[in-house]
């Protein structure tokens, strides 16, 4: 049609036009294609109109009444328009092309369109006035009748103009009221509108015109000035003449039995206004109206209501008559649905007003009522659940009334929720989702929360809600409803879930589930139905007011339970259902403090984990008592959240799932990597004596040997035999017994003392385990890992949400799962890794600086490292050193952030002294307490014996544990003197060697040393008590001890001592073993001012370090 | 211009959800949007948050926003109650039954990317086509309603301020755009003049009363003859053509400006075809009221007909006393020339069963103590309801008795009836029919076995029919007693996992495996297992249904008595009074049909609810 419009102004199709209009009505693009063309169509369709035997005229006045805005820009189409409006209005109807519909349309579109297009103000006033005119002529004539709707139409369409042009009709009003008084055909009621309205707007803009006054013609018509000075500034307000429009009043409240209940409606809106403007007796309106409140037409009661609410005063007395109509009407079954509900809603809305009048009358008549709102059987459910809202008033205003009279309160009530529900009562077998169970819990919800609104001023308080009748008896139903009917848990869960979702009435759900916790837990039975009861105890599982112990004890009956039960075909069902009880652990664990969990939930997991039969379950429980056991509170609750959002944590990448498998994010940033070791640190717990700077190094001594000599100290005895005995043939093994059991020795003599000291090393090296074929000796170096939040969170972006903030341990991050690896160039074989599942950063050390300010801060100023615990993992290394000697380990950490990222980094390393390498001699299991100190005492003497340079042994092997390597001693001696006093060395050999000492000799040394009490279980000798035959063989340097210059070489050396020892106190022995094999001792010769060591070794470059070692220890 | 009811647009979609007719009132646009105007210049400080769009949509978009919200509320209706489902700032969020009538629709302006809410627009359901009309409300209004839908607390309490029932209350323009426009400008325009002309059974200028049939029929259980069939907002009536054209006159003549004058259908369509000719003068001395724009010539006379329906839920048990209840109407009918005013008393009546009458507006009714006096009218022309009423029964039920059905195995059944039929009602009151229909919605009926005492018996695919009086052969001057005992076997059951995923009301049921064999090894009996079974996959009903039908077993009973009203209403035609007097001869006749006359299954469950009487 779009092409064949502009170029000649053809004929267009009926179809085309309803192509056109339904374009322009669907909108959008297909309306707006026509927007170029509109003046064409405009004029297009004026013609159109006018033409004979066209079939869509009132078709196409209804497009342009529509769609006008977009038509009539130009003031030539109003002239146009007006101009056919006079043709068709004055051709004569003939029925067929020019029908009196088309009459009466084509005023109505007119005036719309004047209307839509603001006429008066935005165009010359004469297209107003010659369409007002035309209006008013059709009007004026009286009682005719053929065109009796064309001059109702008329007078609707003066209607129209006088309401958007306020008293446009003023002037002319007498003649109006003449003009209504004298119809007398069905268009009365136009007419009557028409001067109703004229009326209503004399009075609302209090305009001071007489409406008896005819002196200004009806036509021509001509604006009236008032209106045309725009506004109401005009000297006409002078004030009402209120005889005049009283009399017009009383007229008009006569006609009302003519109007159609349309026409009512239209009738009362304008009177109403008008009769309180003119103080008019309200009880003039309610004898005319208040009949209708008896007719079945629900708009007709409803102006009644209309008329009610303005005039609450003299209708005082009649709200139960009007309460009774709402109720009647609401059961009228030839009603739709829709009437009845909104004549409960009226009644609602009605008392909800009168409520708030006299509250108590009203509230009682409520009550009376009260058996007109059950609900009926075969009332639609729509009905049924309006009529439980009342039900639920009446409850509400029982209840306030129940302090005020004798009424037996608390039956009413229940009898009321009860009978009411009877309704609905199928709820409690149908599906889960039908209809009824929705009707059921709104009223249990209306019910419950009776009057309390969400308004923040409302004055119930939660004591009067706590302690309403009605509350209790839900509670208790929806107890005995989860009992007896689990699928409506999840429906219970909803109806909580709503509750908790309010603001308002989160502490009436937290109610319910406490109830829950204490009336249902204890009574449900323990089968595999459990489970349809899960969801609640989510709930009571998220909620921190119930503590979880009771649940938690459930659960673990549960497990029990399931264990118990499992069999061959339960796997399945065991699966589903033990899954199901960690997912409610885990809700726990997400909601309360671990503290609060602890006990129990790790009893429930470690059960689970142990016990479960099926696989996933127990692997999850175990994961569960990890995390449990190892992160705390916050952490771990964002590490469980499994994406959904909570309350209050805003969404950040970090709360990524601990289940979402990610993928790892390992940071090849370089930068970021590169300073890890300034703000991770892993440090000695007890700092080293002697920062050791450099470390002996012996390799480069064996040349062409890569195994320095001393090592080679063990050898297998007999490596091709072992290599043989691989066959495991049996004749061999008892050759090799026979071996361990007379090692292969050249005979030699000895004295029965050497064979002793001796028998004491060969007993002694059979208890150092052979590192080569079993695990060796391991020395442990205990650290602390710990890290510095800010700089971490800098470059690692940690939890930055200072929302979350509220517990100051919500904000520091965290490392997850780090691994330590070891690794050194000094002989420690393998050295294992250390794992620590979880760390918290150190908080921000702003408060060292300024202790005072801080006083918030969770960290006491000047706690201890002890106290700082949370923030510091302990680290054990573990080496098994080949060789005791100092050296550096250097340490990489490998570890994750809390947004995944993985972070690999080398740590500053950790030194490794000499004294780490310090242990106690191993004793032969079989050995006595009591016999130890004795034990020690022998073996010092004898290895001190085998150290000596012109020993006996040194040409003795010992077999080490497991029989199949054998060490032997070769010593060496060196000798030290210190400065120092007596006290001071007592006090340091106390502090760090205490463990080591295994003999006092000396009477005053004796006594100061057991005063102390530190050194504790090791033999004693003072010189009276010297007789003992093998103790002088331990003590050197006394004097009168003849037997000793026997045995010890280094005579002149004793003297030196004797010479000296005039003010010897007494002297220590002290025996430390080296790990794999070796031994160091000591025998610290204490004067009061100086104190003389003699040490012997078999590990002769100890001897390098220990000088140091000495100096630091006693000297420092 | 508070208080008038007037409206700015209406639109008629298909069951394609396509606008098939719209109607845009101008001028009401025009007050709409000058009171929005002021109501955003007084408010500014408050109300920046919902300011109100000013704007029609076109036909397209009002078409898509009723997609929308159709796919969001789960049907045309929505779920008129706050369900899991339901999001905030949708209908069903204000948790209130009549937001299934009164409806908002979101006009999404794709460029501006703002949803805008129309609000209130009533929604009505004729045959395939959703009928909505916007009536003019004043901005607050809609912005109290958006505060409504969009509250974040758990929802309204009774007896708050700025409930949707004082909303309600205040707009009497959402109550006059309700079903009378509707009804007359829907497209079964036809058939609406059809049972207009049928229902006292005389052609010509018809009364604008709805018969009473019409709107009682929707409540009869609509699902029994379609198995499983849920009719929520199915087609009851089959479709017609729309006629726009009539429609469009109709709405332009009872409505020009979008303001109704007369929405009497017979009226309008009298004076489109006929008009006005001189001879019709208007009576000299009083005003010829706009409902009756011509006046009756011809022969006079009137015409009376009670019509009563009743309702019963027959129990046959101790604990539930049996519920019956009739719901009545005068039909009126006077061919009287002139405007004559015609009374008769209401104290003849036998009121003590009477609950409440309600009358035509054309009835004048004295202000204290309606039931004590007379009644008088001034008859429009044609057909018309003179009074409505709801009553008791004032003799004993028409049919007492009992039914019973147990399953004796999964799909066989034994039911046995025994029923009595008008027992203690006297001629002239005579039964025309009675039929028993068994229905069993959700099974399928596969043989029957049996034989009535009297009458036949005949089944179909879901039900069974028991005719015990046939038209032709009334029953009258007596009481029968029928008994009918026999067996009903079914189809294997299927469960309907189609209906079940229809999940209406959304709490969807943990479907454990574990859970259902529970089940089956706990429950003893066969009819409780056959129950559980079937009630596990029952569609929820309609919040326009009294309950699940599906869910009961039940006989229905359809009758029809004629002679005299079973509440006692009776007109006596000798005290019928004409002023000014004529001659006319008053013909009064009564009717008695059964609407919900339910004997339910005295073996199984029943719905029931408290009485009132306390």
């Amino acid at each position: 049609m779009a092409d064949m419009l502009p170029p000649a102004l053809k004929p267009v199709s009926p179809q085309d036009w309803e192509t056109l209009i339904d374009d322009f009505q669907y909108g959008g693009l297909r309306r707006h294609k026509w927007t170029s063309l509109s003046p064409v169509l405009l004029d297009l369709a004026l013609s159109t109109i006018l033409k004979r035997d066209f079939p869509l005229k009132l078709h196409l006045l209804l497009f342009l009444e529509e769609f006008s805005d977009s038509f009539f820009l130009e003031p030539i189409f109003l002239d146009r328009l007006l101009d056919s409006l006079r043709l068709v209005i004055q051709s004569p109807a003939d029925g067929f092309h020019i029908t009196l519909p088309l009459k009466d349309q084509f005023l109505v579109s007119t005036t719309s369109i004047f209307i839509s297009l603001d006429i008066f103000n935005k165009f010359h006033i004469r297209y107003a006035e010659s369409l007002v005119e035309l209006l008013l002529i059709i009007v004026n004539r009286p009682n005719h009748g053929p065109d009796r709707q064309t001059r109702a139409v008329a007078c609707e369409c003066l209607r129209e103009l006088e309401r958007f042009y306020p008293c446009l009709l003023s002037d002319i009003a007498g003649h109006l009221w003449s003009l209504c008084q004298n119809e007398r055909t069905h268009a009365s009621q136009s007419y009557i509108l028409l001067f109703t309205l004229v009326i209503h707007n004399i009075v609302a803009l209090k305009s001071n015109v007489s409406v008896l006054n005819t002196s200004v013609p009806l036509v021509p018509f001509n604006v009236p000035q008032s209106l045309l000075a725009g506004g109401s500034s005009n000297s006409t307000n002078m004030g009402l003449n209120y005889k005049e429009l009283r009399r017009a009043m009383a007229f008009l409240l006569e006609s009302p039995q003519v109007l159609t209940p349309c026409g009512m409606v239209e009738f009362m809106a304008m009177i109403t206004p008008v009769a309180i403007s003119l103080e008019l007796q309200p009880s003039m309106l309610k004898v005319q109206f208040f009949g209708m409140v008896s007719s079945y037409n629900p708009i007709l009661c409803h102006v009644v209501l209309m008329l009610y609410l303005r005039f609450v005063d003299a209708f005082d007395g009649q709200e139960s008559e009007i309460a009774h109509r709402l109720i009647l009407m609401s059961r009228e079954a030839q009603h739709y649905l829709v009437f009845r509900l909104l004549a409960l809603h009226w009644l609602m809305g009605f008392n909800e007003l009168i409520s708030s009048g006299e509250v108590k009358k009203k509230k009682a008549m409520a009550v009376e009522m009260r058996l007109s709102f059950y609900p009926r059987v075969f009332d639609p459910l729509a009905l049924k659940a309006l009529k439980l809202d009342l039900l639920a008033f009446c409850s509400i205003c029982i209840e306030s009334l129940k302090s005020e009279s004798a009424l037996d309160a608390g039956k009413s009530v229940d009898k009321l929720f009860g009978d009411g529900l009877v309704s609905v009562s199928a709820f409690k077998w149908l599906p889960p989702g039908s209809t009824e169970t929705a009707v059921a819990f709104r009223a249990f919800r209306e019910f419950l929360i009776g009057g309390s609104s969400h308004s923040a001023t409302d004055p119930s308080t939660i004591r009067t809600l706590l302690e309403s009748t009605i509350f209790n008896t839900l509670q208790r139903m929806l107890v005995d409803m989860m009992l007896e009917y689990q699928r409506l848990v999840p429906v219970i869960v909803a109806f909580i879930d709503r509750l908790l979702g309010c603001q308002k009435h989160h502490w009436l759900g937290e109610r319910l589930l406490q109830t829950f916790d204490e009336n249902l837990i204890p009574k449900v039975k323990m089968d595999y139905k459990l489970v349809s009861c899960f969801p609640i105890f989510d709930r009571i599982a998220e909620n921190n007011t119930i503590p979880p112990s009771r649940l938690l004890e459930l659960l673990t009956k549960f497990m029990v339970f399931l264990v118990k039960k499992h069999g061959p075909d339960t796997g399945l069902k065991s699966w589903s259902q033990g899954s199901k009880v960690l997912g409610v652990c885990r809700t726990m664990l997400m909601h309360h403090h671990s503290s609060r969990l602890f006990c129990r939930l790790s009893r429930l997991l470690a059960f689970s984990c142990l016990y479960f039969p099926d696989l996933e379950v127990r692997d999850n429980a175990r994961i569960y008592l990890r995390m449990l056991i190892c992160i705390p509170g916050k952490k771990l609750r964002d590490m469980l959240n499994l994406g959904e959002q909570f309350l209050g944590i805003s969404p950040s990448p970090h709360s990524s799932s601990f289940f979402n498998i990610q993928s790892p994010l390992t940071s090849h940033d370089l930068k970021k990597l590169r300073n890890v070791s300034s703000y991770v640190h892993l440090e000695r717990v007890i700092p080293l004596l002697v920062r050791q700077s450099w470390s002996l190094s012996l390799s480069t001594f064996g040349v062409g040997n890569n195994k320095p000599d001393y090592l080679q100290g063990i050898t297998d005895s007999e490596s091709p035999g072992e290599e043989k005995d691989i066959d495991g043939s049996t004749d061999i093994q008892i050759l090799e017994t026979e071996r361990i059991g007379q090692p292969q020795e050249p005979l030699r003599v000895m004295d029965s003392k050497i064979s002793e000291i001796l028998g004491t090393l060969r007993r002694h090296f059979s208890c150092i385990p052979d590192y080569r074929h079993m695990p060796g000796l391991k020395v442990k170096i205990f650290c602390t890992l710990r890290f510095e939040s800010e700089p971490f969170n800098r470059v690692w972006g940690g939890v930055n949400s200072p929302a979350s903030g509220v517990d100051g341990l919500d904000t520091l991050p965290a490392m997850y799962a780090t691994v330590l690896n070891f690794s050194s160039s000094a002989p420690y074989g393998s050295i294992a890794s250390y794992h620590i599942p979880f760390l918290l950063g150190e908080p921000p050390r702003n408060g060292y600086v300024s202790g005072e300010s801080m006083p918030l801060d969770i960290v006491p100023v000047n706690s201890g490292p002890g106290e700082q615990k949370s923030f510091r993992a302990p680290v054990t290394i573990e080496l098994e050193p080949r060789e005791p000697t100092p050296g550096l380990l250097d340490v990489s950490i490998q570890t994750n952030s809390e947004n995944g990222q993985i972070i690999r980094a080398q740590l500053h390393g950790i030194s490794v002294g000499i004294e780490d390498m310090f242990l106690r001699a191993i004793a032969p299991p079989d050995t006595p307490v009591e016999a130890m100190p004795g034990y020690y005492s022998d073996l010092f003497t004898a290895l001190w014996e085998a150290c000596g340079t012109s020993s006996n042994t040194g040409r003795e092997t010992f077999p080490l544990k497991g029989g199949k390597g054998i060490a032997a001693i070769s010593g060496t001696r060196s000798v030290k003197l210190l400065e120092v006093t007596a006290t001071s060395l007592i006090r340091a050999t106390e502090r760090y060697l205490a463990p080591f000492v295994v003999s006092v000799i000396g009477e005053p040394l004796v006594n100061i040393v057991k005063n102390s009490g530190i050194i504790r279980d090791v033999s004693w000798k003072d010189v009276a008590s010297d007789s003992s035959p093998d103790a002088s063989t331990s003590v050197s340097g006394f004097d009168g001890g003849p037997l000793h210059l026997t045995y010890f070489a280094g005579e002149d050396e004793s003297e030196s001592l004797v010479s000296t020892s005039k003010k010897t106190m007494g002297c220590f022995h002290i025996l430390i073993f080296l790990p794999p094999r070796f031994h160091l001792l000591f025998q610290l010769e204490v004067c009061d001012i100086s104190t003389l060591v003699q040490i012997r070794t078999d590990h002769w470059p100890c001897l390098a370090y220990i000088d140091d070692y000495l100096e630091a220890l006693y000297l420092a | 211009m508070s208080g008038g009811c007037s409206i700015r647009a209406i639109w008629i979609l298909n069951s394609l959800d396509s606008v098939v007719f719209s109607r845009r009132f101008p001028v009401v646009e025009k007050r709409w949007q000058a009171a929005c105007k002021s109501e955003n210049e007084n408010a500014s400080e408050e109300s920046f948050s919902y300011a109100v769009y000013s704007l029609l949509p076109a036909d397209s978009e009002l078409a898509s926003a009723f997609v929308e919200r159709k796919q969001r509320e789960g049907s045309a209706r929505g779920f008129g109650i706050r369900v899991s489902q339901s999001s905030k700032g949708s209908d069903s969020w204000v948790d209130d039954p009549i937001t299934r009538h009164i409806v908002g629709l979101y006009i999404n302006k794709g460029e501006e990317g703002e949803n805008n809410l129309l609000w209130p627009l009533i929604l009505h359901i004729k045959g395939n086509y959703f009928v909505i009309v916007l009536p003019l409300v004043e901005p607050r209004y809609l912005k109290a309603y958006t505060r409504l839908c969009k509250r974040s607390d758990c929802g309204n309490a009774i007896g708050a301020d700025d409930s949707l029932s004082s909303l309600l209350l205040d707009l009497p323009s959402i109550t006059g755009y309700e079903p009378e426009v509707v009804v007359s400008a829907s497209p079964s325009v036809g058939g609406l003049l059809d049972s207009l002309t049928g229902s006292i059974g005389i052609s010509g200028i018809s009364s604008r009363a709805k018969p009473v049939a019409a709107p009682v029929a929707s409540s009869v259980p609509s699902n029994t003859a379609v198995a499983g069939a849920v009719a929520a907002d199915a087609p009851k009536i089959g479709s017609r053509p729309l006629d726009k054209d009539a429609l469009r006159t109709f709405i332009s003549s009872s409505m020009p400006f979008g303001t109704p004058l007369d929405l009497s259908y017979s009226n309008i369509f009298t004076i489109k075809v006929n008009g006005f000719s001189s001879s019709d003068l208007p009576p000299p001395d009083l005003k010829q009221p706009a409902w009756k724009p011509y006046l009756y010539k011809g022969k006079q006379r009137m015409l009376f007909t009670v019509h009563e329906t009743i309702h019963a839920a027959m129990y046959d048990r101790d604990e539930i006393p049996d519920n019956i209840s009739v719901s009545g109407q005068i039909n009126c009918r006077a061919e009287l020339e002139g405007l004559p005013d015609v009374s008769f008393p209401l104290t003849g009546l036998n009121t003590a069963h009477v609950e409440g009458l309600s009358f035509h507006p054309c009835a004048q009714v004295p202000e204290h103590h309606a039931d004590k006096q007379a009644v008088m009218f001034s008859p429009p022309l044609g057909n018309f309801v003179l009074m409505r009423y709801q009553a008791t029964c004032s003799l004993g039920p028409p049919i007492k008795g009992f039914y019973q059905l147990s399953m004796v195995s999964e799909d066989k059944g034994a039911f046995l009836f025994k029923l009595h039929l008008m027992e203690g009602y006297k001629a002239p009151l005579t039964m025309e029919f009675c039929t028993v229909s068994m229905p069993f919605p959700r099974r399928r009926v596969v043989s029957f076995d049996g034989t009535p005492s009297i009458g036949t018996v005949s089944t179909t695919e879901h039900s069974v029919e028991w005719k015990i009086v046939t038209s032709g052969r009334g029953l009258s001057g007596r009481s029968i007693e029928a008994t009918f005992p026999g067996t009903v076997t079914f189809a294997p059951w299927q469960t309907q996992r189609l209906s079940s995923s229809r999940s209406g009301f959304g709490i969807i049921a943990d479907e454990d495996s574990d859970v259902e064999t529970q089940n089956s090894n706990n429950v003893v009996n066969i009819e409780d297992f056959l129950m559980d079974k079937m009630s596990n996959d029952l569609p929820p009903a309609d919040l326009e249904e009294p309950f699940c039908w599906q869910a009961y077993e039940y006989a229905k009973v359809s009758f029809k008595i004629v002679g005299a009203s079973l509440s006692g209403m009776s007109i006596d035609p000798k005290a019928v009074s004409i002023y000014p007097a004529v001659k006319a001869p008053v013909d009064f006749s009564t009717q008695v049909t059964s609407g919900d006359y339910i004997l339910w299954n005295t073996l199984g469950k029943c719905p029931s609810a408290a009485a009132e009487k306390a």
